[in-house]
């Protein structure tokens, strides 16, 4: 053929090529390494994935009250903590109920909130499609249950009524469901969960840590004490202690310590491995209270204030499992704390206002901040198990089998030495409720209750006014002003906020 | 008579010649009628030799041609002569003959201003023919900046061009955005280097460019559509030229040495201290005695920079041919920071018949950089009055921030990688006026990162272990790829007839665009040696710390790169008597991004022009040689997205930690909801413009105004929480327009006085940026928030009738002078006497969040830059001088402080009691006056002396004695010095966000440079 012959053919099978490749299919290119959620999940292994990624979501960072203890902080057991400056106009508000609804960290704790409402509605709403073991297929969902269930007691606790969410694809605009409604989900899911997860006894050791029928109905236990019905409180506290699945570690720093993550006191707890890092399993839970400067454990936010220093009678082991003071010795690492944070700091009149010192009860045996990400979050541990069951007794007028289970928490606190914390024999029970509430603050200090505790006894004005508290306001966090942006209006702000 | 004296073919011969020369003119002393005359034809403009160029005795067919080295030798037999010098593309020149016998003779270049052509999209135009808004640089403008990246030679040469360097990190590419800020994701412009679509241009080398042409206005940019909206700047290399017989060699060398253009003012430790005392009382007990230390000084060096390029062109009848080598080195002021890039470059052009070409582009570019960790901020924070090195030599502690030294001697960071980007094509010629060309390019990127970091610990002076600790050694690994493949078809059909010209085409492409990448982790290496940074696939058991580590794997589609398109396009060109231009432009693509019912869209242009000058009523007015008005519209599309976000995705490998060993047990679960009705984000610009030249040309100016409304942009947004979709998660959304607008002026005066001819030059570009909707209707939020600090508080706020980026914070309007005062007005629980007074913008009485507003735009309102020529004698000196107004600049080094930090020397003029200052409030190491607000505000406005050249050219017959066609050497500076009132490195602060644009969070500084370099041609 003739050069120009040549193109023209060469041409022609171009112009052919081109048509041919041109069809639509070119265009049409698929999500790559990722499944899309009109795939997923769809079999036995996939329904395990779901159910496992909704436990996840409890060991996110902003789980933590959007990342940081504020809870702890807003009350009278801690102070910012940290060195003065850091955090001091985001974190620092909410320990002198300064914060907004512009505040830091609110809509942290919100988002990742509904982050886990949204894992268990993907395992409530799509397992059951699913063939698979039956009996696996409702425990699966039990599990995810009593995760929404536990995530809105949160919501409700902080806020409120918020948007109910129930399925996993909720309409653009929401108003907020109220509170009621709230609860009636919180109690549907739990009592769902006590029907159908197994007790811890019925896990094998590799399950430990999954929800089992006892977390389930210690929660129902500390939402009917926090709506004031004792009657259903007492019931399912004493479903846990009779069920005969727990008891008190024996050294109390292993209640929330290393040697008792699974253990024998530990109801619900959130697993994770001493690895920096969310995504390859730890959590900075501990590491953002963990002592700050040398040994360099994390940022030491969350610090015991004096009040609560003061609080413990002299000699209760507990004052020493609850706060770590510069020079202790812990696990054969010295503390020396940090050089841009006072060891002491005066008031005006020369007052002593606040003493470096950390939290014990997220300490993990190390000198570095990794190893402190190894921390397992108690989200319900025994003793405040039987301390709810006292306070119900004594509420339901059964002062005498309150003492039972308030001693055994006492007896387990001396550590052996019977001068200390003798045994509470009071059957009045006005005067009984104010040793139970005490006893609480000993026992669970820095473990995130004590505020609630305040609120829902009505002593936080008493307590907590000196510090801020507004009565009528401060029971609630505003809602986030971001999220009442986003709904353009269609979300109410709580009352005097 | 005597035969006309012929070129020697060789050097060797060239001796030989030069003894006949020698010969000749002995032989013409002993004939005295007969004489012979000799010289070298020089270009004016370029000062090369002109090989081939003819002279002729006037009146006469005896003539001599010049030779390699543009040297001739005629003998002329008459007493007067005139001879006459020609060459293709210049002034004819005659010269009467008087005693002289060596006659040098420069020929002026031909005015071609008018002609001058434009490479458009798939095509060129005369200038006169244009109807759109096309701004263009020319090789000599591009090579006079010292840059890794060409882009940067825009800067301050086209109008509308905004470039701005993100960091001085070597190898770092600048922010470039044409027409102000149209969206709020991806910015940037696209490349079309020889027909090849590319983000970015870091792989050239400037000296293989020939021209870079931007294509600003709809008209000029809507035959690339859907990728046009942000502007298109259009590459052309280097090609050997069909004129060009023999092989032309260029090298270029140029060393540089780069230096801290500006030093932050930060206290001494002696300051500091005092500053300390009055904050702390008793921190420091004698303040004349504490150590000074310079952490600028310790961390930032003068660093060289090399480039050499070495490259060859020409043709043969029937290939035409570049080849060059290219070689690029930029040390960085910071150890362990540098960049190296080889390029090599192949063009070529096969004319294998007068209607079929077959040719190639291609460009192949191996890179290595060293990244350095970010050690500035540290620098900037760091207590001048601890020392770097204990007495031992071993790292201090540095409180709160750790030593950057050491930060800097345990860092290990590595990119190395290649580029490769190229196409090939035929072009068949037929029926006269049709041609059709088929090109298919490559785009394709390979990069490995390594990094490692020792196990190290910097100790407190007790011996104890300070926070500035890496417990066991790291190694992180990434591997990636990407590979974009383009194959574009087209139909040109080009005829003129009569008064009519015609130039139309119609194209087809496909695109298509892959990358995969992997990250590898590892700990515990078994030594710290670079030979040893492998990565084990297990868990390793650190005894000592009770900790497991884990190698891990991760392999992800890199970004967004994962896509195809399919483009239709049309255009056509319709010039009537010169006079009237008619355009109209048609592309319409389809993205795999989109789903099916949006995929396709359509991009039309219209444009009009007028030569008025053409007219007859004109040709009376001689001043003003040229007059054109241009007028365009057209549509623009944006897909610039991640390919992912229209799909509602699953997030896995989600650990949850069960049982007595702390068992990893993986998860998966919805994530992040997609958007499946995603469609393409259309921009439509209208531009007026209007040319002259005046005084033949001397004076040239061009005038534009534009409009650029962006709408159905696809913007990440916030959703509301209880979609579940987490912190921080965002969505994207064709939810929000933006307008741009402004003038563009660009005057020219270019004119020569006897021998010195010199050029000034002025451009100026006006920008309008406002936000007209966001969200709205979308049940999704109103403003976008951005610019986070390290704290995590953002400080900008995109919303409704502000620029992009505007920043967010506290207006102040003064300090508390007294108590009185402090209970006078609204104030935060943590203000006292001496501190920021915030003002109650929304007037309830009280300070709280609901009070920031809006303190600022980082968007310049006017960018404007004047260079400036001047030559004379061979001498060349040319300068641009660049700047901006109007812009802010949020100081975000300064405001975040957990802990006690350096303070910037402003702090000297605190407030230390009523009356003392207004304005800097008592001295504090962090907490409310830092909390973000206009006092952290400052003024953005810089002008800059860019660069300034100084060059020697050496006269043609110095270099021809050393066989070379030109020699030119010249000494440069960049970034000369910059007026500005703002404190940090540079005013300059350029953002791949457009949230974040305008935010000094410590950068790695711009330097300025200092340059010696040659340019031969041989």
């Amino acid at each position: 053929m003739k050069t120009q012959t040549k193109i023209y053919f060469a041409i022609l099978i171009l112009l052919t090529a081109v048509s041919f490749v041109g069809c639509k299919k070119f265009l049409d290119k698929d999500l790559q390494g990722t499944l899309t959620q009109q795939s997923f999940p769809q079999s036995p292994a996939d329904a395990l994935l779901a159910t496992n990624a909704t436990y996840e979501s409890l060991r996110e960072w902003f789980y933590n009250a959007g990342g940081y203890p504020i809870f702890d902080i807003m009350s009278d057991d801690a102070r910012k903590g940290s060195n003065p400056n850091d955090q001091a106009t985001t974190l620092g508000l909410y320990d002198v109920f300064k914060h907004t609804p512009t505040q830091d960290g609110l809509d942290r704790y919100w988002n990742a909130l509904y982050v886990g409402v949204k894992r268990a509605n993907v395992v409530i709403e799509k397992i059951p499609a699913i063939t698979m073991d039956e009996g696996l297929k409702t425990r699966y969902i039990a599990e995810a249950r009593f995760i929404r269930g536990l995530i809105y007691f949160d919501f409700v606790r902080a806020w409120g009524g918020v948007p109910l969410v129930t399925t996993t694809e909720p309409p653009l605009k929401l108003p907020r469901a109220s509170a009621e409604e709230i609860y009636t989900v919180i109690i549907g899911d739990l009592e769902f969960a006590v029907a159908n997860l197994p007790l811890k006894s019925g896990y094998q050791g590799a399950d430990l840590g999954r929800a089992t029928k006892g977390a389930a109905q210690a929660m129902l236990a500390r939402v009917y004490l926090f709506r004031h019905d004792f009657a259903n409180a007492e019931k399912y506290a004493m479903d846990v202690i009779h069920s005969n699945q727990y008891g008190l570690e024996p050294v109390f720093t292993d209640a929330n310590g290393v040697n008792g993550n699974n253990g024998i006191e530990s109801v619900f707890e959130v697993g994770a491995i001493q690895s920096e890092g969310t995504e390859s399993g730890g959590n900075q839970y501990a590491n953002t209270q963990g002592v700050r400067g040398t040994p360099n454990r994390g940022w030491g936010f969350s610090r015991p204030t004096i009040d609560l220093r003061n609080s413990f009678v002299t000699g209760d082991p507990r004052y020493k499992g609850t706060v770590i003071n510069l020079k202790d010795t812990i696990d054969d690492v010295i503390i020396l704390g940090d050089g841009s944070t006072p060891d002491i700091t005066y008031d005006d009149q020369g007052n002593i206002v606040e003493i470096e010192c950390y939290n014990r009860k997220v300490w993990v045996p190390g000198n570095n901040t990794i190893t402190q990400w190894g921390h397992h979050r108690r989200l319900i541990r025994y003793a405040d198990v039987l301390l709810m069951a006292s306070e119900a007794l004594n509420e339901n007028n059964k002062p005498a089998d309150a003492l039972i289970y308030l001693n055994q928490v006492r007896q387990r606190a001396r550590q052996g030495n019977n001068s200390i914390l003798p045994n509470i024999t009071t059957t009045n029970t006005s005067e009984l409720r104010d040793i139970i509430f005490n006893e609480r603050r000993q026992e669970l200090a820095m473990e995130g209750w004590r505020f609630w505790d305040l609120v829902r006894t009505g002593r936080a004005a008493q307590v907590l006014g000196p510090l801020g508290f507004v009565t009528g306001k401060h029971e609630l966090l505003p809602i986030p002003q971001s999220e009442i942006d986003l709904s353009q209006g269609s979300l109410v702000q709580n009352p005097n906020w | 008579m005597q035969k006309i004296y012929q070129p020697p073919k060789s050097i060797r011969i060239k001796t030989t010649g030069l003894l006949i020369l020698f010969l000749t003119g002995f032989l013409a002393i002993s004939q005295a009628q007969v004489r012979t005359i000799t010289g070298v034809v020089t270009a004016a403009d370029t000062r090369e030799t002109l090989p081939g160029a003819t002279l002729l005795i006037k009146g006469t067919t005896t003539g001599a041609v010049t030779d390699l080295d543009g040297k001739y030798s005629i003998s002329v037999n008459t007493e007067k002569a005139t001879l006459v010098f020609s060459y293709v593309g210049y002034n004819t020149k005659e010269v009467e003959l008087g005693s002289q016998r060596v006659i040098d003779v420069q020929l002026e270049p031909k005015k071609t201003t008018l002609d001058e052509v434009v490479v458009i999209g798939y095509g060129s135009v005369r200038k006169s023919d244009l109807s759109g808004s096309v701004g263009s640089v020319k090789a000599e403008d591009i090579t006079k900046i010292t840059s890794l990246n060409p882009v940067q030679s825009l800067q301050g040469n086209v109008t509308g061009v905004q470039v701005t360097s993100t960091s001085g990190t070597p190898g770092e590419s600048p922010a470039v955005r044409i027409r102000g800020v149209g969206t709020f994701g991806n910015s940037n412009p696209i490349y079309v280097v020889d027909g090849v679509i590319v983000d970015d241009i870091s792989f050239l080398n400037s000296n293989d460019i020939t021209s870079m042409e931007v294509l600003k206005d709809a008209s000029a940019s809507a035959i690339y559509g859907s990728r046009g909206a942000n502007g298109v700047i259009m590459v052309t290399t280097k090609m050997g030229k069909t004129t060009e017989g023999k092989t032309v060699f260029s090298f270029s060398g140029e060393l540089g040495m780069q230096k801290l253009a500006k030093k932050i003012d930060l206290l001494s430790g002696r300051d500091f201290a005092t500053i300390s005392n009055e904050i702390k009382p008793g921190s420091f007990n004698n303040v004349d005695a504490v150590p000074n230390t310079d952490w600028q000084g310790l961390v930032f060096h003068n660093a060289p920079v090399y480039d050499f390029q070495l490259s060859a062109s020409g043709s043969s009848k029937t290939i035409q041919y570049y080849i060059s080598g290219g070689y690029f080195k930029q040390g960085g002021i910071i150890d362990k920071s540098s960049f190296e890039r080889i390029t090599l470059k192949i063009n070529n052009i096969y004319n294998l018949s007068p209607y079929v070409k077959l040719g190639n582009n291609i460009t192949f570019a191996p890179y290595s950089q060293q990244v350095a960790p970010d050690v500035t901020y540290a620098v900037y924070r760091a207590n001048p009055t601890l020392v770097p090195y204990y007495p031992d030599g071993s790292y201090a502690v540095v409180y709160n921030v750790g030593n950057p030294l050491a930060s800097l001697a345990y860092s290990n960071n590595f990119n190395k990688g290649v580029r490769g980007v190229g196409n090939i094509f035929a072009e068949v010629n037929f029926l006269k006026a049709f041609t059709f060309k088929t090109s298919y390019g490559i785009d394709a990127g390979y990069n490995h990162s390594e990094s490692f970091t020792p196990a190290y610990t910097v100790y407190n002076p007790d011996g104890t272990i300070s926070q500035q600790q890496n417990v066991m050694s790291r190694l992180g690994k990434n591997d990636n790829y990407n590979l974009t493949w383009l194959w574009e078809n087209t139909l040109n059909f080009k005829k003129e007839f009569g008064k009519h010209s015609i130039d139309a085409i119609a194209g087809y492409t496909m695109q298509n665009t892959t990358s995969d990448g992997f990250n590898l982790s590892g700990a515990n290496l078994i030594r710290d040696g670079s030979n040893f940074w492998y990565i084990q696939p297990s868990y390793i058991y650190d005894p000592a710390n009770n900790v497991n580590t884990i190698s891990s794997i991760n392999e992800s589609v890199d970004m967004d790169q994962y896509y195809s398109m399919i483009s239709y396009l049309f255009r056509v060109n319709y010039v009537f008597n010169k006079k009237y231009i008619v355009t109209a432009t048609f592309r319409s693509d389809g993205s795999s991004k989109f789903a099916q019912n949006n995929r396709y869209a359509s991009f039309p242009s219209f444009a009009l022009g007028w030569n008025v000058s053409q007219e007859s009523f004109m040709q009376n007015i001689k001043w003003l040689n040229k007059l054109k008005l241009r007028a365009s519209w057209g549509k623009l599309g944006n897909d610039k997205i991640p390919y992912w976000d229209r799909y509602a995705r699953v997030e896995s490998n989600i650990l949850a930690i069960f049982g007595v060993n702390n068992d990893p047990n993986t998860g998966a679960t919805f994530g992040i909801n997609g958007n499946p009705d995603l469609k393409w984000e259309v921009t439509t610009q209208t531009d007026l413009g209007l040319e002259f030249g005046m005084f033949d040309s001397r004076l040239t100016a061009e005038f534009d105004y534009y409009n650029k409304k962006t709408d159905d942009i696809l913007v990440l947004l916030s959703t509301p929480g209880y979609l579940g979709n987490g912190v921080g998660a965002k969505v994207r959304f064709n939810a929000a327009s933006v307008v741009n607008s402004g003038f563009e002026f660009n005057l020219g005066w270019r004119d020569q006085i006897g021998k010195v001819k010199y050029n000034i030059g002025i451009l100026g570009t006006t920008i309008h940026n406002e936000v007209l909707s966001i969200g709205g209707n979308s049940g999704v939020d109103s403003v976008l928030i951005g610019g986070y600090l390290g704290n995590g508080i953002p400080v900008t706020q995109s919303s409704v009738g502000l620029p992009i980026g505007s920043f967010y914070g506290y207006k102040t309007d003064g300090i508390f002078q007294t108590k009185d005062e402090l209970n006078a007005y609204p104030h935060d629980a943590q203000a006292g006497v001496g501190d920021l007074r915030f003002v109650d913008v929304n007037g309830d009485g009280k300070i709280d969040g609901r009070d920031r507003t809006n303190i600022g735009s980082p968007i310049p309102k006017f960018i404007f830059g004047f260079n400036f020529g001047v030559e004379v004698y061979g001498i060349d000196l040319s300068a641009n001088i660049q700047g901006q107004t109007g812009n802010k600049i949020f100081n975000a080094k300064e405001v975040v402080r957990p802990d006690p930090y350096n303070f910037e020397s402003h702090v000297l003029n605190r407030w230390t009691g009523p009356g003392s200052s207004n304005t800097e409030p008592r001295p504090s190491f962090g907490g409310y006056n830092y909390t973000p607000s206009d006092h952290f505000i400052q003024d953005g406005s810089f002008l800059r002396i860019r660069n300034v050249v100084l060059g020697y050219t050496m006269p043609a017959n110095w270099s021809n004695k050393i066989y070379m066609q030109k020699i030119r050497l010249y000494v440069k500076a960049d970034n000369l010095y910059t007026l500005t009132k703002f404190t940090g490195y540079t005013p300059e602060i350029g953002s791949g966000d457009v949230l974040s644009a305008g935010i000094d969070y410590g950068i790695y500084p711009i330097t300025a440079v200092y340059s010696i370099g040659i340019n031969l041609n041989f």
